[in-house]
């Protein structure tokens, strides 16, 4: 049981001479939900694919259930691919019990298991469809349906939630919660950072191909500056060694808690200081700031891509 | 586990062809079409008979007894012709290969057929010896036209049965060449009319984007195998289709639709013929399938594809071009080429098997390659659909494709 579902560790992936993942390593546990995160390009697709034996990698060892993943070694997988697709020219039912039972379920379970899943979704009507028939988001749907048939162990969806009105999102969220609920692992990409904080146990960021934060969301929160305070109020911000100003407008100004000093020291030297006070919340920093801190401000990376807009911009 | 998957995709990958409208529309219209081929042959049979004029002037030895006395020795002498002491002499002669041909002449030729018996020269030459055996019938009784039944006989309208000799047993003739025959004639129809399919197996894949659902389903090997029996099983479909209307209309309207006299039971189903021509069979279309299939496992569309088909195509029926050479000179150099080349392997083996020129060794030899040579196919087809198929857009390189699944193979054993 203490053995990792997923093991990876000094992967390394060249595409031609370009190395698009370095030095990763990672472990996904028994039961949890792993968030995947990463800015686009940053080599989340490539490290599941070369997890899951599609890719072949450089350099590494990338486990699941201790070896290389291999089709035939019968564990259960359901994989959501980024690059979506079913038969085209297929029922949706058809094509359905064509992968439960590639998946291990017999003919009748597996059309009895579809009709249900197909209800739940709201597609009742469409198990005589052609696939090709279906609204892009409906063919989302089943195809959700088909990597969560037979029960999975493990759950490998890469951003599942795209292309979904906010209503099925909910619903998608909530099958997803369930099969965590049954007792399967989740390893999930996804742009959505309040999914992730809804749902992860644990997240990796990864920038330029390696780890930037790893760990749970407390830790990775607390990584980037952890608790925030907000506050209403009229007279300047003294400077302090226990915070930082990370946002200040008339009345109005964000701290972040550099160190462990308690909530409430800092609201004792903000008024010391001779501040008034109207308003005062501590809050975790949202992911969604991290993410923006850790890809949209200082990008520095000496990508070429700055260089050769500005010589064509100069030409 | 792995054998149950293969029955699934079988049977997913067939009935998904087979219950398709594109499908039966395809495969009906080819009886259809070849009814009116058929018809149009029917009605231009007449042309015919300038082959056989040609035929007629090919010389060769002769000798005859002619029980009917309308045969003077001025007119055999005219097409080189001897007599023979007796109609067991006459046989003898051919058996031994003294003379070509024997030709026995019945006493009332108007009635009863003349029998031609001659050396065994293959089927488009053997019937020189009727030819022949007529025109000098025709010319005998020219001088005596009058009666209406000689002038008959002049028109050309002498019933002749002909026995040709290989050495000294009778060979079979067209009754023995038409049952392996039968094997070119499904492995034709089997490509032709799979070939598209085929390429776009594996490409359906990829233009669909299901390979990667795919791929960490089940075994790629599993998943091409699958495919190359499902269609094997869809060309047996199409083939029985094809084949009804022929042995319906062969068997229980033979009279009403006046087909010439065929009997089935004259055939010489050959089992050594036959068996070979069932491996060679078998054997070409393993080989053709598992290479269109790896031609689409590299290819990102099936336009692309296409182009690597037609000289797929070409290469299997380039011994069609060739095929009286194949035929009257079997150990020329080129049809040595032809038949151990793998592409060209089936259809010349075929040939040659039919017409009796395969020697059991070549025989041999030919469906090993074609079998190694489908093997090596399929695993070279499931490394590129496997490493491959992912790239959606971008042709693949073969070379990353092999290097990564050797790669692989060295990889997996060092894993515990
Ligand atoms: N088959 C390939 N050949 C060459 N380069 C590739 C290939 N696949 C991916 N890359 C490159 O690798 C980098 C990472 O791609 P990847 O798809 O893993 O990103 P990602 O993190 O999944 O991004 P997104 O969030 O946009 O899906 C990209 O720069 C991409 O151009
Ligand atoms: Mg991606």
């Amino acid at each position: 049981m203490d053995e990792p579902v997923v093991h990876i560790s000094g992967f390394r992936m060249d595409f031609a001479d370009t190395t698009v993942v370095r030095d990763l390593s990672f472990d996904v546990r028994a039961g949890e939900t792993f968030g995947f995160l990463g800015s686009n390009g940053s080599g989340k697709t490539t490290t599941i694919r070369a997890l899951l034996g599609l890719y072949e990698p450089t350099a590494g060892v990338l486990h699941i259930n201790g070896r290389p993943f291999k089709p035939e070694h019968g564990s259960r997988l359901g994989y959501l691919p980024e690059e979506r697709g079913l038969y085209k020219k297929e029922k949706v039912m058809d094509v359905m019990t064509y992968f439960g039972r590639l998946k291990g379920m017999d003919r009748h379970s597996a059309r009895q298991w579809s009709l249900a899943y197909l209800d739940r979704v709201d597609l009742s009507g469409k198990a005589a469809t052609q696939v090709d028939k279906l609204s892009s988001g409906e063919q989302q749907k089943v195809q959700l349906g088909v990597t969560i048939m037979n029960r999975p162990e493990l759950l490998i969806l890469d951003e599942p939630t795209k292309g979904f009105d906010p209503v099925n999102r909910r619903l998608l969220m909530d099958i997803i919660a369930e099969q965590k609920n049954d007792g399967a692992t989740v390893v999930m990409v996804t742009h959505q950072m309040e999914e992730v904080e809804r749902l992860c146990d644990r997240i990796i960021l990864l920038k330029d191909g390696t780890s930037e934060a790893y760990g749970t969301i407390d830790e990775v929160q607390n990584k980037y500056g952890g608790r925030v305070v907000r506050i209403r109020h009229t007279g300047p911000i003294p400077p302090s060694p226990h915070y930082e100003v990370t946002l200040e407008e008339t009345n109005y100004a964000e701290l972040s808690i550099t160190d462990d000093t308690d909530e409430a020291a800092i609201l004792r030297e903000l008024m010391d200081a001779g501040m008034v006070i109207r308003s005062f919340t501590t809050t975790k920093i949202s992911m969604e700031d991290i993410f923006i801190r850790v890809y949209g401000e200082h990008n520095e990376s000496p990508s070429p891509a700055p260089g050769r807009l500005a010589a064509t911009r100069g030409a | 586990m792995a054998q149950h998957n293969l029955g699934t995709v079988i049977s997913f990958e067939f009935v998904r062809t087979v219950t398709k409208l594109r499908f039966w529309i395809g495969t009906l219209s080819v009886p259809v079409i070849m009814a009116v081929v058929f018809g149009m042959i029917f009605l231009s049979n007449t042309s015919t008979s300038t082959a056989a004029e040609a035929q007629k002037n090919a010389q060769f030895s002769i000798s005859y007894t002619d029980a009917s006395g309308l045969i003077t020795p001025a007119d055999a002498a005219a097409f080189g012709a001897v007599p023979a002491a007796s109609s067991d002499a006459g046989i003898q002669d051919v058996r031994s290969g003294a003379v070509e041909a024997y030709f026995e002449f019945p006493a009332h030729p108007e009635s009863a057929a003349v029998k031609v018996y001659g050396a065994d020269r293959g089927l488009f030459e053997n019937g020189k010896y009727a030819a022949v055996a007529q025109a000098m019938l025709a010319r005998a009784v020219a001088v005596r036209i009058g009666s209406p039944q000689l002038s008959g006989l002049a028109a050309g309208s002498a019933q002749v049965e002909t026995v040709t000799y290989q050495g000294s047993e009778v060979a079979g003739g067209m009754n023995s060449v038409i049952p392996p025959m039968a094997f070119l004639v499904v492995f034709y129809g089997l490509v032709v009319l799979l070939a598209g399919q085929m390429l776009n197996s594996t490409l359906e894949e990829k233009e669909n984007r299901v390979t990667e659902m795919i791929l960490t389903t089940l075994k790629p090997t599993t998943l091409i195998t699958g495919k190359v029996l499902a269609l094997f099983m869809v060309g047996l479909v199409q083939v029985a289709v094809f084949a009804s209307p022929i042995l319906i209309g062969g068997l229980f309207y033979r009279d009403a639709l006046s087909i010439p006299a065929f009997e089935f039971s004259q055939l010489v189903f050959d089992p050594l013929r036959m068996t070979v021509g069932f491996l060679i069979l078998v054997g070409g279309f393993a080989l053709f399938t598992t290479t269109l299939v790896a031609i689409g496992a590299v290819m990102p569309t099936a336009k692309e594809a296409g182009n690597f088909m037609g000289v797929m195509i070409a290469l299997i029926f380039i011994p069609f071009y060739s095929v009286s050479l194949v035929i009257s000179e079997p150990h020329s150099p080129i049809v040595q080429v032809f038949t151990y080349f793998p592409f060209s392997a089936p259809v010349t083996a075929l040939l040659r098997n039919a017409f009796g020129s395969l020697g059991v060794l070549e025989a041999a030899m030919v469906i090993a390659i074609l079998y190694v040579g489908a093997a090596v196919m399929l695993r070279l087809a499931v490394r590129l659909f496997q490493y491959g198929s992912i790239s959606y857009t971008s042709k693949v390189s073969i070379r990353t494709a092999l290097k990564a699944g050797s790669r692989h193979a060295v990889a997996g054993p060092a894993e515990k």
